[in-house]
Parts: structure tokens; C-alpha cells; sequence
């Protein structure tokens, strides 16, 4: 059976109505969100109310945290001081527009959902501020997966979608203890594993300004990651309108986020 | 000059068995560093004998470079050093009676010396922490998968970490292996092969069992104060 998985919507409505319209087409009935229903965008409500209405189960993004708890995430969610500056204006802003019964369905999502042998997460199993990227360590890759006791792992959080394989994999050990001297040796097997990450659908940052999401199929494991195209325009005049800062609206039209990236991705806050 | 670590944990407020180390080394030759890895304190004994020797060695002595361990996390989280968060973990694994044992252990006068320890060293490509970057409580053991071993190196960028949490002597080194890996995204398809890093995790024991390092030649010796092992023999090349 086909499930869709939609992940940092980023309080972009016209964005998550042409994702839900494009899911709806396919006549895909389970629907998985990994969080980030606000921030940067300017239809917080909207979002939260819609993903609400539709009971799509989701669990907690960084920034539907951070809406709750206070910015006391370390500096590791921002790759500069300056997107950390925008990154608390949009925050204040989301804050001060956030109805209390919206607030507290973000207070309330769990940080991860499991469906049999598939984990949903927003950043990693970790923290919902660690970033999963594409080209992160293999073994520690593989390590976040196998830890949480799944076989695929689904995130979101880099915003880039990708579909990631891990096989084939082995670690050679030589152990020396206390009570023998001579060195013993093992081998280990390690499992094949996936991640996907669902990209995002209100803020890409892949590239083009199209909304991504992915599509999973639970019999034969495929992935396919989707594009859909949506009114860039009509949010980026929202933002724009909202008084939000003017480069979320540039970002959108741009599709990546301009000279930040995230410096040190395998860095665990450790809050 | 010729590097050898003397690497020491687990101590727990006795100062008999540190004073054997101490004894111990001063009859062993080049030993250039001692490193206690945490857990200086705990909840059986009084504590503060203990301390004013670490604080203030003894002549002789050869002078301890001391990190923070497991139990000096409850002690300073119950006492307030560490925001809003107690002796969480000590309270629910050992009830509320452990939690009162540690704090009458030490003298409020130590406390802010024991916050001023470090969470770890790194020396040379080594790191010298009391669990791992982790956690202070991550209880590494020679059994643990090899594949979190290696998360917990990789997250360091170390050779080689030596740990005390699980309170056991081991020597497990990442001799060989690799990983496929493939990407697809919206740009195609990309394959990659990554080989295991030649590294080590370390686990240095506690208590009268402690462990010398030979940093030139990567030998690791386990000891135990007080018996009359040549540490010659117990090397692993
Ligand atoms: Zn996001
Ligand atoms: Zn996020």
C-alpha cells in the first residue's frame, strides 16, 4: 500500500494544499507529517488547523517545538548568526499569531511515531535539531537507524529529499580484555537499512521552488520523492504583507537557502 | 619524550586504593600523565579525604588531571549546578535514599571544584570522557555494537577513546570493513563505499583496576594496584 510523508510545511498554505491535492489525486489515504508546521511562513493557523481537520498524524518539528518551549535550542539550528537574528524574528512573530488551542496541539505531538518496522522523526531519533543530511557518515548514518530498532527511517529537517541505502555493511573488531592477552577477533554483519528524508513542503530548499514530499510503498519498500508546484507568489506576497523578514519570501522564489548551510551536521545539541 | 598515560576512574571517595595507585606508579617507570576519568565521588564513604589529596597532591604524588564523572553529575545536578535538572537518573534507578547517601558523602566546600572539571580531554587524536561525547553516563562496554562504538569516535573525530562508565578493562579495535551507501534524489543516483576507520575505544576499568597507556607505540597494559603484574606482559600491540 501506497503512504505519503510530508514533512516542514513552514506555515505555507498555498504549499500544503497543493501537496494534500496532489496526495488526494493519487487516492493515498494515509498521510504521515514529521513536523515544522510553522515557522518562516505566514499561515501559521491555517497549517496547524488544516493538519488538525484532516487528522494527519504528526509528530514535533523543531520549530513546533521551539514555539513551545522558548528558543533554548543552542546555536546548532542555525548555520549563521544572521539567519539565527531571522530565525528569531519569524519565531516572535509565529509566536504572537499562534492561537493557545494551536499552541497546545504543537505542545502535545509526539517527537516520533512508529509504525511497525518504519520510524518517523523530524530531525533524527536524537533531537528534532539534528540534521540527517544526504552524505552524513554511512556508519553513523546507519547508527541512527539501527539504534532506534527500524528499518527505514523517515525525517525531514534538511529540507532535501533524498532516499538513502545503507548495505552491505561489516566492521572487523580485534578485543583484548583483562583476563586473556592474545587478541580475539569478530566480525559483524551489519543490516541493510533506509532513510528518507521527505524534503519539505512550505520552505524547499532543493533547489527549485517546487514543494517536495515522498511516497512509500509498504509492500515493496519503494520510494519515489514527489514534486508539486504551487502558487510561490501568493505566499511570498503573504510574508511580504505579514511584515516577516523579506529574504523567506527571495528564499521561496529561489528554492535553497543562500549561503546556509548548516555547518557541522553530525553535531548533536546536547540542550 | 616518550608519552606514557596512567588512566584511573571509578575511585568513589576511596582514597586507600588511590594512594596504592599512587604507590604503584612511582614504582613503574615513564609514566608522564595521570588521568582520572570520574566518578571520584560516590555514595559508600566519605568523600573528602579523597579530594583534598586530588586537589592537593602530596609530594610524590604524580599530579592528577581529573574530569567529571557519573556520580559527580548527580551530586552537582541535585546541589543546583545544573539548572533545573536533579539527580534524575540516580533517584530512579536507585531511590530516593542513594540521592541523601551521596550528598552526606562531600563536603559542600568541594562542590565548586568538582563543577569546574572538564566533561573530557581530548589529547593528541584521543579523547579521554567518563562515558562518551553521548552522554557522561554511556556505559560502552567491549559487547556494545561495534556500530555505536564507532557513532561515538565519529562524533569526536578521535583515534581513540577511552572510557571508565562501564567500569570494565577492555581493548576493542576497528580493524577492518566498510559500508555501501547509495543516494537518490531529485539530481539522480550516487553510490559511495566508506571503509571502517582504523580506531579504538578503551575501557580503562575503576577502582584498583586502572590501565597504562603507551601513546607511541598504542599499547594498552590493565592493572591492578597492589599486585605484582609486569606490565610488560600484559601489553596488546
Ligand atoms: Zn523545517
Ligand atoms: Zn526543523
Amino acid at each position: 500500500m501506497n503512504h505519503a510523508i510530508i514533512s516542514c510545511l513552514h506555515a505555507n498554505l498555498p504549499a500544503v494544499e497543493a501537496v494534500l491535492n496532489d496526495i488526494d489525486r493519487q487516492g493515498i489515504k494515509t498521510i504521515t507529517c514529521l513536523g515544522d508546521l510553522v515557522g518562516y511562513g505566514p499561515q501559521p493557523n491555517e497549517v496547524v488547523e488544516l493538519i488538525r481537520k484532516r487528522g494527519i498524524a504528526t509528530c514535533q518539528g523543531c520549530w513546533d517545538e521551539d514555539i513551545i518551549d522558548g528558543l533554548n535550542a543552542c546555536e546548532c539550528s542555525y548555520p549563521s548568526q544572521l539567519a539565527e537574528r531571522r530565525g528569531h524574528l519569524a519565531h516572535q512573530w509565529t509566536d504572537d499569531q499562534l492561537t493557545d488551542e494551536n499552541k497546545s496541539f504543537l505542545a502535545n505531538l509526539p517527537t516520533s511515531l512508529r509504525r511497525d518496522r518504519l520510524l518517523f522523526v523530524h530531525g533524527s531519533p536524537n533531537s528534532q535539531h539534528e540534521y540527517l543530511l544526504p552524505d552524513m557518515d554511512a556508519f553513523a548514518a546507519l547508527e541512527r537507524v539501527e539504534t532506534a530498532g527500524a528499518d527505514i527511517l523517515f525525517c525531514g529537517h534538511t529540507h532535501q529529499p533524498y532516499v538513502r541505502e545503507l548495505r552491505g555493511g561489516s566492521i572487523h573488531v580485534r578485543l583484548q580484555n583483562a583476563d586473556h592477552d592474545s587478541g580475539q577477533r569478530e566480525e559483524l554483519t551489519l543490516p541493510m537499512r533506509k532513510i528518507v528524508n521527505a524534503g519539505s513542503v512550505g520552505e524547499p530548499r532543493h533547489g527549485t521552488t517546487n514543494a517536495t514530499y515522498v511516497i512509500h510503498n509498504d509492500a515493496t519498500d519503494e520510494v519515489e520523492i514527489k514534486e508539486v508546484a504551487y502558487d510561490v507568489g501568493r505566499t511570498c506576497q503573504a510574508i511580504v504583507e505579514a511584515g516577516l523578514p523579506k529574504v523567506f519570501a527571495w528564499r521561496l522564489s529561489h528554492g535553497f537557502e543562500f549561503a546556509e548551510q548548516a555547518e557541522d551536521a553530525s553535531h548533536v545539541c546536547e540542550r | 619524550m616518550i608519552e606514557r598515560w596512567a588512566l584511573v576512574s571509578g575511585l568513589l571517595g576511596d582514597l586507600e586504593t588511590y594512594d596504592l595507585i599512587q604507590r604503584d606508579l612511582k614504582k613503574t617507570r615513564g609514566v608522564t600523565s595521570l588521568f582520572v576519568l570520574g566518578d571520584l565521588v560516590g555514595p559508600e564513604r566519605n568523600c573528602d579525604a579523597l579530594l583534598d589529596r586530588l586537589k592537593n597532591p602530596h609530594r610524590g604524588d604524580l599530579k592528577p588531571d581529573c574530569i567529571y564523572g557519573w556520580w559527580e553529575e548527580q551530586l552537582l545536578a541535585e546541589r543546583g549546578f545544573r539548572g533545573e535538572r536533579k539527580a534524575d537518573a540516580l533517584r530512579l534507578s536507585q531511590g530516593e535514599d542513594a540521592v541523601n547517601a551521596l550528598l552526606n558523602t562531600v563536603n559542600p566546600s568541594h562542590l565548586n571544584w568538582l563543577a569546574s572539571l572538564q566533561f573530557g580531554f581530548i589529547e593528541l587524536d584521543c579523547a579521554l570522557i567518563h562515558g562518551s561525547s553521548s552522554d557522561v553516563g554511556d556505559n560502552l562496554t567491549s559487547e556494545t555494537s561495534p556500530l555505536i562504538l564507532l557513532d561515538r569516535l565519529t562524533r569526536l573525530n578521535v583515534n581513540r577513546l577511552f572510557t571508565a562508565r562501564s567500569t570494565k578493562q577492555f581493548h576493542l579495535e576497528l580493524t577492518g570493513g566498510g559500508i555501501n551507501s547509495q543516494v537518490k534524489d531529485l539530481n539522480g543516483k550516487r553510490e559511495q563505499q566508506q571503509e571502517v576507520p582504523k580506531r579504538s575505544v578503551i575501557g580503562i576499568g575503576a577502582g584498583v583496576h586502572y590501565t597504562l597507556y603507551d601513546v607511541g607505540s598504542d599499547k594498552t597494559h590493565f592493572l591492578t594496584a597492589g599486585s605484582k603484574t609486569n606490565p610488560k606482559r600484559k601489553g596488546f600491540a
